[in-house]
């Protein structure tokens, strides 16, 4: 099985500037090339998940850096990030959107500009797909037990929640650390993440997450020449620094394990609900 | 000698129509029927027992291509029966998507009277024209496609008002693609009057299609309830309009009559009321004051633009309670009015639509009589049926 | 150069929304023209009778209570090699669906059905309307052949598909397989879908039964 999908190269790399990284989750490679697309009109709106009191996520529309800014870190629920494609065509009247999904909402938008059967003039429009990794993702109440839960902290007080080294870590504002086994986080994640087989978002445009480089840099899975070519220009004129892929056991290595244990593990998965008489996804998820 | 002509269908138009003609022995038509051979899908009764939001929903999809005007008038009608005022840049904002609708509807009018007027050998002005009009459409479903989120059945047309405004990039936006528009409609308008003039030369009947009904239009741009007589209009089962039972049994449409009479509705009607356009010509002078209604609606399509507060709200939540109301908008085609009778629990109770188009039918039978029979189909596309 | 392929487009009982969406590509209307043999489309232009065609697109329902329809959707079978359902109401039914009759001055009019539950329809596009480059897409795909791309409609004219927002909620949401990516929500013609906790929640109330939201779906096969 092919874990990662076709692509082109695959670097770790960095955003340069400080604003993104006090921001974002990992390199800030989502938020560094939307502002760049925005900033030298390759972008002129894109769809990011911001957040409400609560950690709640909002699909949004986002214009301007600051935006974008605003919208930067993962949150570890269901942002419905496609269900405001529609707005950022029509009344922000955008005619080159960028989008930022998981696997299955780059999967769905995939489908969507191929079939834009609700979708009048919008294929032409959408010009940049940037998927990030995910192995599961959780029901926003799933997430809160977690956090208030299994983590003891006030969903007030986070600031971020990230996933490594085999834990769900809380930060709170009073600079405080929890985290919990993801063993024990697995009873809240979303079930219908488990008929899912794409871990590094193969459809998008550029791809990228955490693993395979080292802390505070990202990995980024350059697949076809629209990518690239963002992705070079951003390089050259230093919005990104860039180091290669580590190739080893903790680089490229941990990468191709986990897509790969996402595949089998959940080919199982549909395999089981297909002898249960389930309707499982069609051949286009596999 | 005297015989009968029938063409069925009439081409080129929305809908499922034929002529009936009875034509003397010099080719002139002494009676025409118009029939609408369309089924009845029912929209009148199909809202009834539905709640209120259902409605501009549902009636929109009576015409793919003037959605617009049925979504407006349902709105405005429900608001007039339970008292709701919208916002004054949720109003703004309807009218911007009606001219919007209209800047695309005229345009594919000319697209389907285009045959009439140029000839086959001129076949590369027949082009240049076709691509004139593609560009007018558009410009005018951008409009509905930013301000009413789809350029066909726009969802944002709601009760209370529009479901959002716009952002600053749509509206400068829509401002370059209306200077366009203004260019692109003066040069249309200047086609379609030469081609008019040639062609009504080359028929020798100035006055071709001409009939003495009167006119009806509530506004030039929008419409206006208060414009209106609401008692002289009454509707008749085509059973009492026709004398032949056979006739009236076959057409789908009721026939309103305004002061006891038909009536012309849509850009000759409005720019007669409203302006200083000819009234009493030919049926021809409708194609010209329709490409004359192009500029009417950009200007005020960019004048609504420079009124547009696109921080203001758009919307008022309504409050349902007992009522009864008129909508009426001025589709490209004519005056569109609804009639809702609202429950408390905001479900409807009896509904009402007289679509322009339901006007211009027994005047189109009018005005061919009396000429050539051959131009029969011209005179009817003249009206934008 | 190979012969063009023979196009007919007939309007039942629709708004005819669906032809406009066609010609809503604009600049690109003038090469579809060019690309394709158009020989019937009453609303554009003037031949009156419906002549035999590879392709014939057909917008709208059939009314039952109207003889006429009958025989065109019959008709129809009879001279398209390809019978097309274009749009919700073909395909699905649509806004017919809440028609009952009643209405003047033809209150016998009332039943009406889509053309794939009348005659055997080669494919079915649903969407109120489909959009100008979905119809496009369609388009290519038949005068190129390319029977992979054309595979979902083939599919959905035989699938007796639903074609209610509701349907989302039965076979994606209540079967696990909903991930909340919001692409319904987006895509409804009617903004009837509201996303809740991740979760499309679809108001009846505004549902105009076109499919579109299911089609959308990327887990639901079709
Ligand atoms: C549910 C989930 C699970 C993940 N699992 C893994 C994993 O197993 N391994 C791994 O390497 N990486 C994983 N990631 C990705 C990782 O957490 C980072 O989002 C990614 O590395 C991008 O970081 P960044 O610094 O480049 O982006 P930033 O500049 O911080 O931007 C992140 C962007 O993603 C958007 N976003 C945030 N949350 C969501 C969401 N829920 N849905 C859609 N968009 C969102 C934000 O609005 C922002 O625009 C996961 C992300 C999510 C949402
Ligand atoms: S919910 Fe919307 S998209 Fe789905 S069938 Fe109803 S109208 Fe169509
Ligand atoms: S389209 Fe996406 S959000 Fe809607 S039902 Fe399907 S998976 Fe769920």
């Amino acid at each position: 099985m092919d874990p990662l999908g076709s692509y082109k190269s695959i670097i770790s790399a960095r955003a340069t500037d400080k604003r993104i990284l006090k921001r974002c989750q990992d390199g800030g490679i989502v938020s560094a090339v939307f502002i760049y697309g925005l900033e030298n009109n390759i972008l002129d709106g894109v769809i990011v998940a911001d957040k409400e009191e609560g950690f709640r996520p909002v699909p949004k529309v986002a214009t301007t850096p600051e935006e974008v800014l605003e919208a930067a870190g993962t949150k570890y629920t269901v942002s419905p990030n496609l269900s405001v494609l529609k707005s950022a065509i029509r009344e922000y009247a955008c005619e080159k959107v960028g989008v930022v999904g998981t696997p299955c909402q780059i999967l769905s938008l995939r489908k969507a500009l191929k079939y834009p059967v609700g979708f009048r003039h919008m294929v032409d429009k959408v010009k940049l797909l940037v998927g990030i990794f995910c192995m599961e993702n959780f029901p926003y109440m799933g997430m809160r037990i977690i956090v208030e839960e299994l983590c003891g902290v006030r969903i007030e007080d986070v600031v971020k929640m990230d996933i490594g080294k085999g834990k769900f870590w809380v930060y709170t504002r009073w600079g405080e650390v929890k985290s919990v086994k993801l063993k024990k986080t697995h009873p809240y994640e979303q079930s219908s993440c488990h008929v899912c087989t794409d871990y590094t978002a193969e459809l998008a445009d550029i791809s990228t997450g955490s693993v395979g480089s080292p802390d505070g840099w990202s990995t980024v899975i350059i697949r076809n020449e629209r990518g690239e070519e963002i992705i070079n220009k951003m390089i050259e004129e230093g919005y990104l620094e860039r180091r290669p892929i580590d190739e080893g056991k903790f680089g490229l290595g941990l990468l191709k394990k986990l897509a790969l244990v996402k595949k089998e593990k959940n080919m199982k998965e549909i395999e089981h609900r297909k002898e249960l008489g389930l309707p499982v996804p069609p051949d286009v998820c596999h | 000698m005297a015989q009968t002509v029938d063409i069925t269908p009439t081409t080129r138009h929305e809908g499922h129509a034929k002529l009936i003609l009875e034509v003397d022995g010099e080719g002139i038509v002494s009676k025409a029927y118009y029939i609408n051979t369309t089924p009845i899908r029912g929209f009148e009764r199909m809202v009834v027992g539905r709640p209120a939001e259902f409605v501009p929903f549902a009636v929109m999809r009576i015409c793919g291509i003037c959605q617009t005007t049925h979504g407006i008038a349902s709105c405005s009608a429900i608001e007039d029966a339970i008292g709701c005022e919208i916002p004054e840049d949720g109003r703004l904002l309807r009218e911007l998507t009606g001219l919007g609708s209209r800047m695309h509807s005229h345009p594919i009018h000319h697209l389907l009277t285009l045959e009439d007027f140029v000839k086959p050998e001129e076949g590369d002005l027949k082009i240049e024209i076709i691509k004139l009009i593609q560009s007018m459409r558009k410009v005018g479903q951008l409009i509905v496609d930013t301000v009413g989120g789809e350029g066909i059945h726009p969802p944002n047309i709601v009760i209370g008002g529009m479901r959002t405004n716009i952002s600053e990039r749509a509206k400068a936006k829509l401002y370059y693609a209306l200077r366009q528009f203004e260019k692109d409609a003066y040069r249309m308008y200047e086609i379609y009057q030469e081609l008019i003039e040639r062609f009504l030369e080359e028929v020798g009947i100035p006055d071709l299609g001409s009939h003495d009904y009167p006119y009806i239009a509530s506004h030039t741009t929008y419409g206006d309830r208060e414009a209106i007589n609401w008692d002289g209009i009454v509707e008749i089962p085509p059973h009492r309009y026709y004398k032949d039972m056979k006739i009236a049994e076959s057409t789908s449409l009721m026939i309103p009559l305004y002061e006891g009479v038909p009536a012309e509705g849509g850009p000759r009607a409005r720019l007669v009321k409203f302006g200083n356009f000819r009234s009493g010509g030919g049926a021809m002078d409708i194609n010209i004051a329709r490409a004359k209604e192009n500029l009417g609606a950009v200007y005020r399509a960019l004048e609504i633009l420079d009124e547009l507060n696109i921080n203001g709200k758009t919307r008022v939540t309504p409050e349902y309670r007992d009522g009864s109301g008129i909508g009426v908008h001025e589709a490209p085609r004519g005056m569109n009015t609804h009639f809702a009778e609202v429950g408390r629990e905001g479900r409807i109770k009896s509904y009402r639509i007289i679509a322009a188009s339901n006007w211009n039918f027994p005047v189109v039978e009018k005005a061919i009589e009396g000429y050539p029979h051959q131009y029969a189909e011209v005179i009817m596309r003249a009206f934008d049926m | 150069m190979e012969d063009k392929i023979t196009v007919a487009h007939v309007q039942l009982s629709s708004c005819c929304g669906c032809l406009i969406s066609l010609v809503d590509t604009y600049e690109k209307f003038l090469d579809v023209l060019n690309s394709i043999d158009l020989v019937y489309c009453q609303t554009l232009m003037d031949a009156r009778e419906i002549p035999e065609a590879d392709v014939i697109l057909v917008e709208g329902a059939v009314c039952l209570e109207d003889h006429h329809a009958l025989e065109v959707a019959r008709e129809v079978r009879k001279k398209g090699k390809t019978v097309v359902a274009l749009g919700a109401c073909a395909a699905l039914g649509c806004i017919t669906r809440f028609a009952k009759g009643g209405q003047m001055p033809k209150p016998v009019q009332g039943s009406f059905s889509s053309l794939t539950e009348i005659i055997r329809c080669d494919m079915a596009i649903p969407g109120c309307p489909p959009s100008p480059e979905l119809i496009l897409g369609v388009i290519t795909a038949l005068i190129k052949g390319d029977e992979e791309y054309l595979k979902p409609f083939r599919r959905y004219a035989v699938c007796k598909c639903e074609s209610c927002g509701c349907d989302l909620i039965i076979n994606v949401v209540n079967k696990s397989l909903c991930m909340g990516c919001g692409i319904c929500s987006a895509s409804c013609p009617t903004r009837a879908i509201e996303m809740v906790d991740g979760r499309p929640v679809v108001s009846p109330q505004l549902c105009v039964k076109c499919g579109v939201c299911s089609f959308q779906c990327p887990r639901i096969e079709i």
